[in-house]
């Protein structure tokens, strides 16, 4: 294959293994906007708990042989459950304002976390193994990793749950409203600070089970969490602070823009469009394509 | 309004001698420190343990102006320190251009830097400010990475050493630095000061502590936090030609890295936010806890553990005292 139709193949490509590689980067920075757009929480550490739930995945997948995918369940409690200790202790004290003050505060527990993990697993990279790790697929003329294919399907069926949670239930409900209002939700007997829990620790056991999702295909340490940062807070800001299916989306557009910078330009310098992305968008449309206008 | 107009304060003599004392007070930690070099049981260990403490108060006194005093979170000031040492860096090693020109093509490279990022995120709430400085650091790790002809890649900068040379501003020994370092300091805190006392320094506290109060009042909201953004990345990459000159070397992650952005706000946040003397107080704190963890560790055999006492500092400032050390004995003060 040469020519014009050589290049689109490559780009058919780019953009499909994009696409892939988005939707679990969009499942990843769910939880962080649920966290900001219910408690104005901008939590830094959201990387870290990403990174706790890949150690679930490598521990399942080397210590006891089991598939990582087979306990996401079993990592979204964790991380919760990290995430509900993570709110006692710290983020308590900011519902509501994202001051200068919270923002160091969840620096400082990313440092912690971070600094745990690797006292606790060491400093080198590790990977888990699922069944569909290392296969490939001829999808037409497209040459696709399964383990991306499963993890897109995963991280798209999370994100639904999410919004049908959040939509449809009684909880679902309380919880748009304090984000929406916090003193008349409080009026018409809503307990914010249970709310609040709850949103946090589903805000972390997503990015927990995100995680265990994500080390099928992609080796985890220590510094994987914070290396993961950037890419959450751009595809949050794209997408919309507060809006879950608009950083889903968020994530597929970061993921698409990588691979196709890659193809054209440099795989080196893949993340460096999005940071322009960035900058613009929080120059001329601060609250993404989907998020409230009104602050 | 100038300055002029401020009617002064009468000084009663009881006043006087209580400033002239808390003055001797700020001379002796100074003293001490000049001296170091000349005290017997002093090796070259404690001086370049000094000597970097010394350069992480600079650090911090250039971010207390913008987040202190201007209440904006900059958290990705390491890229005014990178650019400063690496503009130091690369003009010294493929020019010849001494540092002490350097330092000033450093520092002007640094203010356009503050002057675009400035211009496109200050007009927005401040959780955009700060991811866009966030933003703005990792991009540049990328790029330093990947221009290795220029920056020498993920592997750094190394300065070539001639031996000693004043015109190079190197040195086999630490202990000039540390009289570098000393100046630099004072002449932080002397800016400092002038900020805080004046109408340029009022303002901005206006700003941070009301904006819409403050832009009611006259004052124009946008030009002094780009002022004190400006003003700020100077600082960060002055201080960042004195890093290069004392480490030698400089790599991407240590410019412009997260870990490094964090280490250079915490002896302000320590120390106290907004005061003269918090980052350096802070500095001092934070070297000496940082040196007998790295001891501690070294012994357990356990890497990064001073990064973990890092974020324990943080959190335990942000949660139990937020106005730092400063302000735990200001407050003391005042009850008693």
């Amino acid at each position: 294959m040469a020519g014009i139709e050589g290049f689109l193949f490559l780009a058919l490509q780019a953009i499909v293994s994009g696409i892939l590689v988005g939707g679990v980067y969009g499942v990843l920075s769910v939880g962080l906007s649920l966290a900001f757009g219910v408690m104005r929480i901008v939590n830094f550490a959201h990387g870290e708990l990403v990174m706790y739930g890949m150690y679930v995945g490598v521990i399942a997948s080397k210590g006891f042989g089991i598939d990582p995918l087979l306990i996401l369940p079993l990592s979204f409690l964790i991380t919760a459950l990290v995430g509900v200790v993570q709110y006692q202790v710290v983020f308590r004290h900011f519902v509501g304002h994202a001051t200068l003050q919270q923002l160091l505060a969840a620096i400082g527990c990313a440092l912690v976390l971070q600094m745990v993990a690797q006292i606790l697993f060491g400093a080198d990279a590790k990977t888990a193994t699922s069944v569909f790790s290392g296969q490939y697929t001829l999808l037409g003329p497209l040459f696709l990793s399964q383990a991306q294919i499963v993890a897109f399907l995963i991280a798209v069926a999370a994100t639904l749950a999410v919004t049908l949670l959040l939509r449809s239930t009684a909880w679902g409900k309380a919880v748009r409203a304090v984000a929406d209002d916090l003193e008349a939700a409080e009026i018409v007997g809503i307990n914010s600070s249970y709310v609040n829990i709850g949103a946090f620790a589903l805000s972390t056991g997503l990015a927990g089970l995100a995680g265990t999702v994500l080390v099928t295909y992609f080796p985890t340490s220590p510094s994987a969490g914070f290396a993961l940062m950037p890419i959450i807070i751009i595809a949050t800001t794209i997408g919309g602070l507060g809006s879950i299916g608009g950083t889903f989306l968020g994530g597929i557009a970061c993921g698409v823009i990588q691979q196709l910078t890659a193809m054209l330009w440099n795989s080196a310098l893949q993340d460096v469009p999005l940071y322009i992305l960035l900058m613009l968008f929080i120059a001329f449309r601060p609250t993404g394509f989907f998020g409230k206008r009104s602050e | 309004m100038t300055n002029a107009s401020i009617p002064q304060m009468t000084i009663d003599p009881a006043r006087k001698a209580e400033q002239i004392r808390s003055a001797l007070l700020m001379l002796l930690p100074v003293a001490i420190v000049a001296v170091l070099p000349l005290l017997p049981f002093v090796n070259d260990y404690i001086i370049a343990a000094t000597v970097r403490a010394l350069i992480f108060i600079t650090l911090g006194q250039a971010w207390n102006v913008v987040a202190g005093i201007g209440g904006l979170l900059s958290l990705g000031h390491g890229v005014f320190l990178g650019l400063g040492a690496y503009t130091t860096g690369i003009l010294f090693n493929r020019y010849g251009i001494p540092p002490w020109i350097g330092v000033w093509a450093g520092a002007a490279i640094a203010m356009v830097f503050a002057l675009v990022m400035g211009s496109m995120t200050l007009r927005m709430r401040g959780v955009f400010f700060a991811l866009a400085t966030v933003a703005m650091s990792l991009a540049l790790v990328q790029v330093t990475r990947h221009f290795v002809d220029l920056t020498g890649g993920s592997d750094g900068l190394a300065l070539k050493f001639n031996g000693n040379s004043f015109w190079a501003m190197q040195a086999r020994t630490p202990a000039p630095f540390l009289y570098a370092g000393l100046v630099m300091v004072a002449i932080y805190y002397g800016i400092t000061r002038w900020i805080l006392k004046s109408r340029f320094g009022l303002e901005m506290m206006a700003v941070r502590d009301d904006e819409v109060a403050a832009a009611a009042a006259g004052v124009s909201v946008f030009r002094t936090k780009m002022l004190g953004f400006l003003l700020s990345a100077m600082m960060t990459a002055v201080a960042g030609t004195l890093y290069m000159q004392f480490y030698m070397a400089i790599d991407p992650e240590a410019a412009f890295g997260l870990s490094q952005a964090i280490q250079l706000q915490l002896p302000a946040l320590l120390g106290g936010l907004g005061t003269a003397w918090g980052p350096i107080i802070g500095g001092a704190v934070m070297i000496f806890l940082s040196e007998v963890t790295n001891l501690g560790a070294t012994k357990l055999e356990i890497t990064g553990l001073d990064i973990l006492v890092y974020g324990c500092m943080l959190l335990f400032v942000v949660l139990r005292a937020p106005k730092g050390i400063v302000g735990f004995f200001t407050e003391k003060r005042r009850k008693s």
